[in-house]
């Protein structure tokens, strides 16, 4: 029942508020951690051997008789589904411990599920509208948690979020709304059918600009990323790690791929915007992120940076390039997610986010600080981590469609994200450990258990890339190379 | 055409109003004119169904909760608003408005379009049997927002033990 990974949690959000009132902590933590792991479990066993006999499509029963409910699932839907369960349920690992002293925890993990039931939504997808009302799904749930420490700074954040969060969707619904005009359809094959019957170039491509402007909002991509670097920052790590690893990447990356390829069919110009906006966003981020103090804005404007790594490989739009861009959306997921939670726990030991005041933290904080070195290598592109090969396949990929000056850029800023990272690493965790963090103990249990969690996957990512490669990614890449 | 511009013109002027109005209340009852007003527009362009929802659950519901909301908040409870809202609001709307009168009247002329019948079939039709699965992610949508609502406005208790 692919329709699970909406339904399920949904129905476990609804009940969480109630079950907060008995049990205050035991029973949330358990609850929305058994709902991860089992729609992670089902990802990677039962959907898988659904698909084997090609793509699905599902209508859903209810008391025996059909309703109009079709998702739909391939390749390319069950690889982002996996990465959202994967991610998910490390973080709501990681939220036993560090949500304890924000209290209301089942509130948490009811907005927590909510996000992950409309990513999924969005993913099973085979229709504008239900995108955009999945995409809002998600959006609402993120808006909450990212001013869920009810600071001034975290209400700032969320709203400034929520501001440029609606000037996307409404880009993205006048774009939905031209193309029904046009085809009086909202299915993605039923609206490629009739442009390609309409041939009205341009008005298709005003549309193609909406969407672009719409999901480039959401997945941050310059210049539309100026609410990125206050909303992740600002909200409780565990969240941060949602946002960065899973949210820009659904809401952003996978629909824009999603309805470039499908809807549109890649026309050569918006592959050409794409990879341009890809390595903008790669070039401008990593500078900026340079000049960082702030450890989780740091790690905010380079999930810029590397999301355009993922536009860039996915724009190439050869078979070889799509499974790049895919395959770096899976690890900046686990690296990303994993570098947000490690920063969390630095924050939660030492008060602070400010890298100048840390500093020699490793000698205390032993976990936390190998971790957050893994992930940091991984995102650097550094062999034989995950993050090499994404990176590598996307350089081949650009050389082999004689992209030569993308390439190199894709590389120069390779050395950048490299450089940052080992400024974060010199200053938070090596040198001297300063007076003041001399009493400071390693994060707890969960924390550090998710975060190791996470190192390793990092690692096994990149130890037996082929594997991951053939039996995820590729897939993946067919599925969306060649449509539903 | 003279009574459709009267109602687009009204339903702009509403809706600026409960940006501008420092009373929330007053915003409140602006907001609800204004989407009664373009309920009112949804009909008489032919799409009866988007005229129910507008005014039901726009001009209705969300007007019961925010008059509700303004019940239970404090008199006192005033905030200082930064001035640029006044300067950024007709900013915003004139870029708008060069907008609609430069770009989209002109796509919309040109856009062409298929054979088709936007809501075709009866109500019951088009919401149980066509977008049902719209449905269920319009419930999460009001989920999500109960359980925001739920989580902003909690008491914020730092050591609440079991």
């Amino acid at each position: 029942m692919i329709f699970l990974y909406i339904g399920l949690p949904l129905a476990v959000s609804a009940v969480l508020p109630l079950v907060g009132k008995a049990s205050k902590r035991v029973l949330p933590d358990i609850l929305a951690n058994t709902v991860l792991a089992g729609l992670l479990v089902y990802a990677a066993t039962g959907a898988r051997a659904l698909l084997a006999q090609g793509p699905v499509i599902q209508q859903v029963r209810w008391l025996g008789e059909a309703v109009n409910i079709r998702i739909a699932l391939d390749g390319f839907s069950l690889f982002m589904l996996m990465t959202i369960q994967l991610v998910s349920l490390c973080i709501a690992l990681y939220s036993i411990n560090y949500m304890e002293h924000y209290g209301a925890k089942a509130n948490y993990y009811a907005l927590l599920l909510v996000m992950v039931a409309g990513m999924n939504g969005l993913v099973l997808s085979q229709d504008l509208f239900s995108v955009y009302i999945f995409l809002e799904v998600a959006a609402v749930a993120s808006y909450a948690l990212v001013a869920y420490g009810l600071g001034a700074e975290e209400l700032e954040a969320a709203f400034k979020y929520l501001m440029l969060s609606v000037v996307a969707s409404a880009a993205v619904l006048v774009g939905i709304a031209l193309l029904f005009g046009m085809t009086g359809a909202l299915g993605f094959d039923a609206v490629a059918a009739g442009l390609r019957l309409l041939e009205a170039k341009g008005v298709a491509g005003v549309a193609a600009a909406l969407f672009l402007m719409g999901f480039g909002l959401k997945a941050a991509l310059i210049p539309f990323h100026a609410w990125l670097p206050d909303a992740h920052p600002s909200a409780p790590a565990p969240i941060s790690a949602v946002l960065s690893g899973l949210l820009i990447k659904v809401s952003g990356v996978y629909a824009i791929a999603r309805i470039a390829f499908q809807v549109f069919d890649l026309p050569s110009a918006l592959s050409q915007v794409l990879m341009w906006m890809g390595a903008v966003s790669i070039v401008v981020a990593a500078f900026l992120a340079l000049g960082q103090a702030d450890m989780k804005r740091m790690l905010a404007y380079s999930s810029i940076s590397q999301v355009g790594y993922v536009v860039l490989g996915i724009g190439i739009g050869t078979p070889l390039g799509v499974a790049g861009g895919l395959f770096h959306l899976f690890n900046h997921a686990l690296a990303k997610g994993l570098l947000f939670l490690t920063s969390g726990s630095v924050q939660q030991a030492t008060g602070t986010r400010n890298l100048d005041e840390m500093g020699g933290l490793a000698k205390r904080m032993p976990w936390t600080a190998g971790t957050n070195l893994i992930g940091a290598l991984s995102i650097s592109g550094v062999p034989p981590l995950g993050g090499f090969w994404s990176k590598l396949i996307i350089i081949i990929a650009l050389i082999q469609t004689g992209e030569a000056a993308l390439a190199v850029i894709a590389v120069l800023a390779s050395v950048l994200t490299l450089w940052y990272y080992l400024i974060m690493q010199r200053k938070a965790f090596f040198g001297k450990l300063a007076e003041q963090w001399s009493k400071v103990k390693e994060a707890p249990f969960w924390m550090t258990a998710a975060s190791v969690l996470l190192a390793l996957l990092v690692i096994g990512t990149g130890l037996w890339f082929a594997t991951v490669f053939s039996s995820w990614i590729q897939p993946a890449a067919d599925a969306l190379a060649k449509g539903f | 055409m003279t009574f459709q511009i009267i109602l687009l013109a009204a339903m702009i002027a509403a809706s600026a109003f409960a940006v501008l109005a420092r009373d929330l209340l007053k915003a409140a009852v602006a907001l609800a004119v204004s989407s009664l007003i373009l309920g009112v527009i949804f009909f008489r362009m032919g799409a009866p169904y988007a005229g129910v929802f507008e005014i039901s659950v726009v001009a209705g519901l969300i007007t019961v909760l925010f008059m509700l909301t303004i019940a239970l908040t404090k008199q006192g409870d005033d905030v200082r608003e930064s001035k640029t809202v006044k300067i950024a609001f007709p900013l915003f709307f004139l870029v708008f408005a060069l907008i609609d009168i430069f770009i989209m009247r002109g796509i919309l002329a040109k856009v062409p379009a298929l054979e088709g019948a936007a809501e075709a079939g009866t109500f019951g039709e088009v919401l149980w049997k066509e977008r049902s699965f719209d449905l269920i992610g319009q419930l999460a949508v009001i989920l999500a927002g109960v359980l925001s609502v739920l989580a902003l406005f909690r008491k914020r208790d730092r050591h609440d033990h079991e």
